[in-house]
């Protein structure tokens, strides 16, 4: 259409967007935006005297990861395809640069940070969708193997057992488990036979649970998850004022702005535990339309997934199923921390936590599943798809094409 | 339209089976479903437990504090007051965790950084420290209005006592949570403490208050308490009796001053005093108020009860003579002894001369059981009710265990002890026309009617008998008021030594008097505890005291002269010097 368009490629607007999928996205990042605002108040004060500190930050990185969504919406999914193994080496690099001291930042006894100036990045963030998408890669370019073999299963697990190991190294237990279990569900939704399948998984749990033992602040947490009533105000503190927090909302929450758990009884009532202030201001009403708002993108995630596996475009289909899936899960695990279902691990809310990276991550996530969903109706507009790796820009042919039908 | 092409690209596959996306979406919703139901758990059914929880943590009751009363004297004049102050706390993780505002605040206060900073590193886990005594509430909000974290202030009142050590005593003080410890203080503190008020409130973690409207309950003022003191009076007493007691180099002294017609008690003050207002300072022997916790043998000063008894028994008549010849006298193994020989005299000159063998001649002639019954008219031994913290009540033995040496020597007021109050209380009888006050100290207690005593004409010769003791010639010239006529009488008591035997090197110098004579509005009572530079007579030590004190007390409350205005006196304005006036008043003038 555009001299711009064509040179930059980006996407047309003209098939549309998924409805459902950008209002419920949308929906949440406003409220996540609203949420931060509320529930950073008295440590914002605290720490710099601007009570809106966390939401003029917050609001800042939703600008950038907006920008970066639309950039990544923009890239065509072969692209991804194409350079997936130097993002599998790029997520590798990242994870050993966060561990030398003196690059990466320790925060709690963990390195996990790299301080880029405006912020401090979360190396897992970037590097966990980077191997989702080398996952993608794996699975569209092997399928065969790891329907048939259990090496073709075994393989791709073995390629991100080093990444795993780093990562424990920071540590970051919550960002493993959430990689592992993302792996796993796109690994099952590529076909992997079923009692491999299961054999793997009880290998990994039991791996797991031995790093858990193995690590005995890990086992303490996990400990006192179980009853954080016994020791209130040390060890059980944290989830003790997430549960009072939780139980403060009843059906309908205390009303936005009201939670007095936020007021520096809870610790990171910004972070990790906005879903426990959200669930004070909000009630159980509000968890009921928090959890219907992320059941719409899985559920959309997953047809628009779905749409591509039919077009043959598997690569877009298995990183939309694990893009999504990441997303539902990650919530769920946060929400299931945050009311004492699972020990603490350190997992943002996707959308509605405040945190630089997880926003940026989120941003990117969404620009991708946009894209595949671009190039679900592309096709399904009769365009000539890019899968096969044909030189020529989908846009082009799309505007010569829009152009001869209108004419 | 719609064209589908098939992919030449990558080798094929199996069609994955629809079941395992249905799978995967039925686990995350079984998970959303987990979650919904802890979600209903904990904000439905554990709701109430979990909001006791946090109650628990951030509702607190801020107690609010009561108004306490002011004890004001007779006219309304303050003793002591309620003040609001401010008390600065902090909460030292918060305060230290922001560094730059420790030594401000330090300094505000006045302290020193490195002590402050170390002082709140000693309380790191507390969640509540007081950093500064209380001060005023303006001084307070300079120092929170510097923004520190964590620090606070608190109201209270403080209590402040505007007559000082004048009428200490009396007052007495409250301890640091505020309830009365001594004095009027303690013995009126139902009335004085007012009732806390509270409310609830909900903190932050920070101990900021974030919610304020929860429960309110006002706090209640306490009563003022009015006492009978006169402030001006006691003003005088003290400053009389202080100097005296520094110009006989003495260990203490008392001065009680009574309306005798009351009973009220117009001022009573004790030396050694203390400062109220210096927390410091208060611990005994200051704080003791002599009047009503010290006993001691009242010596002399019993002599007129004992010829009251005398006459109202009608074993005596006014004209009645004894003869104390040779100036001793021997009951069993014990010696009566007076001063000098006066030979024969007459009841009058006996309390003038202070003859302690007439008086036991007296006593011995009336029998055991008559000068038990005399003291009891004079209420010695009944209580005083006056409510006041340390009350001692007289010891005095039964007179069935009294033999003759008990009855000789309690005739001149030995062997039996009794405290300021009762025996200003039987003086008052006296001054009274033998009517005898209950005494007051609360100026609205309720009225109680004075019980007869001895009859009005017994009273009326005994004052007559008394004023002979302050004329020329009596022990007590030094008791004399310029333009009035005085009774009274003194007293030399030797106190006993810790064997158990008199000492003759410490005395207790009385002085009990009324003014005017005619018809006496005011009885007073001066006790200087051992004198210790030799004057330790009675009417050496105490009388000018009591004589200065009723010279201005009289003059305070314009009662009318009745007596000569003596050149030999001071003026009545001046206690120590400028020329006297001569001017002869009429002695029932304004009555």
């Amino acid at each position: 259409m555009s001299a711009t368009g064509d040179r930059w490629g980006i996407p047309e607007t003209r098939f549309g967007v998924d409805n459902w999928l950008c209002g419920a996205i949308a929906t949440l990042l406003l409220w996540g935006l609203i949420m931060v605002a509320s529930a950073s108040v008295a440590q914002a004060t605290k720490l710099t005297g601007d009570p809106f500190y966390f939401f003029y930050r917050q609001l800042l990185f939703m600008a950038v990861g907006g920008a970066g969504g639309f950039a990544l919406y923009c890239v065509p999914m072969r692209q991804w395809q194409r350079s997936s193994n130097w993002l599998l080496l790029f997520a590798v690099a990242l994870l050993a640069l966060v561990l030398i001291p003196g690059i990466g930042v320790k925060v709690n006894g963990a390195r996990r940070w790299i301080d880029v100036g405006l912020f401090r990045l979360q190396a897992s963030e970037p590097v966990r969708l980077a191997l989702i998408i080398w996952i993608s890669a794996y699975i569209t370019r092997r399928q065969v193997q790891l329907q048939s073999s259990l090496k073709g299963l075994a393989m791709p697990i073995i390629a991100i057992l080093f990444p795993c190991f780093l990562l424990l190294c920071e540590p970051d237990f919550g960002a493993t488990a959430i990689l592992l279990g993302v792996v796993f569900l796109m690994l099952f939704l590529g076909g992997a036979r079923v009692h491999y399948y299961a054999m793997i998984v009880g290998v990994a749990g039991a791996g797991l649970a031995l790093i858990a033992v193995a690590a005995p602040y890990r086992l303490q947490r996990m400990l006192n998850f179980m009853n954080p009533w016994a020791d209130v105000e040390n060890a059980g503190w944290q989830l003790a004022q997430s549960l009072i927090a939780v139980g403060r909302g009843e059906w309908t929450g205390v009303g936005l702005g009201n939670s007095v758990q936020k007021l520096l009884y809870l610790p990171e009532m910004h972070t990790d535990f906005i879903f426990a202030i959200l669930a004070e201001e909000f009630g159980l009403l509000g968890i009921a339309i928090l959890l219907s708002l992320f059941g719409i993108v899985v559920w959309r995630g997953f047809a628009i997934a779905r749409a591509a596996e039919l077009d043959g475009r598997r690569f877009s289909a298995y990183l939309c199923y694990g893009l999504s899936g990441w997303i539902g899960l990650q919530a769920l695990i946060n929400m299931a921390v945050n009311m004492g279902l699972l020990p603490t691990k350190g997992l943002t809310l996707p959308m509605i936590s405040s945190g630089g990276s997880s926003l940026m991550t989120v941003c990117a996530l969404i620009g991708l599943i946009l894209r595949v969903d671009y190039e679900n109706r592309a096709a399904a507009g009769g365009v000539v798809s890019t899968e096969n790796g044909a030189r020529e820009r989908p846009l082009r042919t799309d505007g010569a094409r829009a152009q001869g039908v209108r004419s | 339209m719609r064209a589908r092409r098939e992919l030449p690209h990558p080798p094929p596959a199996e069609t994955v089976g629809g079941w395992r996306r249905l799978f995967v979406l039925g686990a995350l919703g079984v998970g959303a479903a987990i979650v919904l139901g802890r979600a209903f758990q904990l904000e439905v059914i554990d709701q109430d437990f979990l909001a006791a929880e946090g109650s628990k943590r951030f509702i607190r009751n801020v107690t609010i504090p009561a108004h306490r009363g002011a004890i004001l004297d007779r006219r309304g004049e303050p003793l002591a007051l309620s003040a609001p102050v401010e008390t600065l706390w902090a909460v030292p993780q918060a305060l230290l965790a922001k560094p730059q505002y420790v030594d401000a605040v330090a300094r505000m206060i006045g302290r020193q950084p490195a002590e402050f900073r170390k002082f709140l590193q000693a309380r790191i886990d507390r969640k509540f420290v007081y950093i500064s005594d209380p001060m005023s509430p303006s001084e307070a909000k300079r120092v929170v209005a510097l923004g520190a974290p964590g620090v606070f202030s608190d109201p209270s009142y403080a209590r402040y006592y505007p007559a000082g050590e004048v009428a200490a005593q009396v007052v007495g003080f409250t301890g640091r949570d505020g309830n009365g410890l001594e004095g009027i203080e303690r013995a009126q503190e139902a009335q004085l403490a007012g009732k806390e008020g509270s409310r609830r409130v909900i903190r932050d973690r920070s101990g900021n208050i974030v919610e304020d409207n929860l429960e309110y309950k006002p706090a209640q003022s306490g009563e003022d308490v009015q006492l009978t003191i006169d402030l001006r009076i006691q003003y005088l007493a003290y400053r009389e009796l202080k100097e005296a007691v520094v110009k006989h180099d003495a260990k203490g002294g008392t001065i009680v001053i009574v309306d005798s017609a009351t009973g009220d008690i117009l001022a009573m003050a004790s030396q050694p005093g203390y400062n109220p207002n210096n927390p410091a300072e208060r611990k005994p022997p200051g704080t003791r108020n002599r009047a009503v916790t010290d006993l001691y043998e009242p010596g002399s000063t019993a002599k007129p009860l004992l010829v009251s008894q005398a006459l109202e028994l009608g074993v005596f008549q006014p004209t009645s003579t004894i003869d104390t010849a040779p100036g001793w006298f021997k009951v069993g193994s014990l010696t009566v002894r007076d001063e000098h020989d006066d030979g024969v005299m007459s009841l009058a000159r006996i309390l003038a001369k202070s003859s302690n063998v007439g008086a036991a001649k007296i006593g011995l002639t009336l029998g055991a059981e008559a000068v038990w019954s005399g003291l009891q008219r004079f209420g010695i031994a009944e209580p005083l009710y006056l409510s006041f913290p340390g009350e001692v009540n007289s010891v005095v033995r039964n007179y069935s265990e009294w033999g003759q040496i008990a009855t000789a020597t309690a005739s001149y007021g030995y062997g039996w002890s009794t405290n300021a109050l009762h025996e200003v209380r039987a003086y008052s009888a006296i001054a009274n026309d033998g009517l005898m006050p209950h005494l007051r100290l609360l100026k609205n207690a309720a009225p109680v009617p004075p019980q007869r005593a001895i009859s009005a004409r017994t009273a009326r010769e005994v004052r007559r008998m008394l004023e002979t003791v302050v004329q020329p010639g009596g022990s007590a010239t030094r008791a004399a008021v310029q333009g009035y006529d005085v009774a009274g009488k003194t007293g030399t008591a030797r106190k006993l030594s810790d064997n158990g035997t008199y000492d003759s090197s410490r005395h207790e110098a009385l002085f009990v008097g009324m003014v005017p004579a005619e018809q006496p509005r005011l009885v007073g009572m001066v006790i200087i505890d051992e004198p210790g530079d030799g004057r330790y007579y009675g009417g050496l030590a105490a009388a000018p005291v009591f004589a200065r004190v009723m010279q201005g007390a009289a003059r305070l409350l314009q009662i009318s002269p009745d007596g000569a205005i003596s050149p030999d006196l001071p003026a009545p304005s001046a206690p120590s010097s400028g020329t006297p006036m001569m001017v002869k008043v009429n002695a029932r003038a304004g009555q």
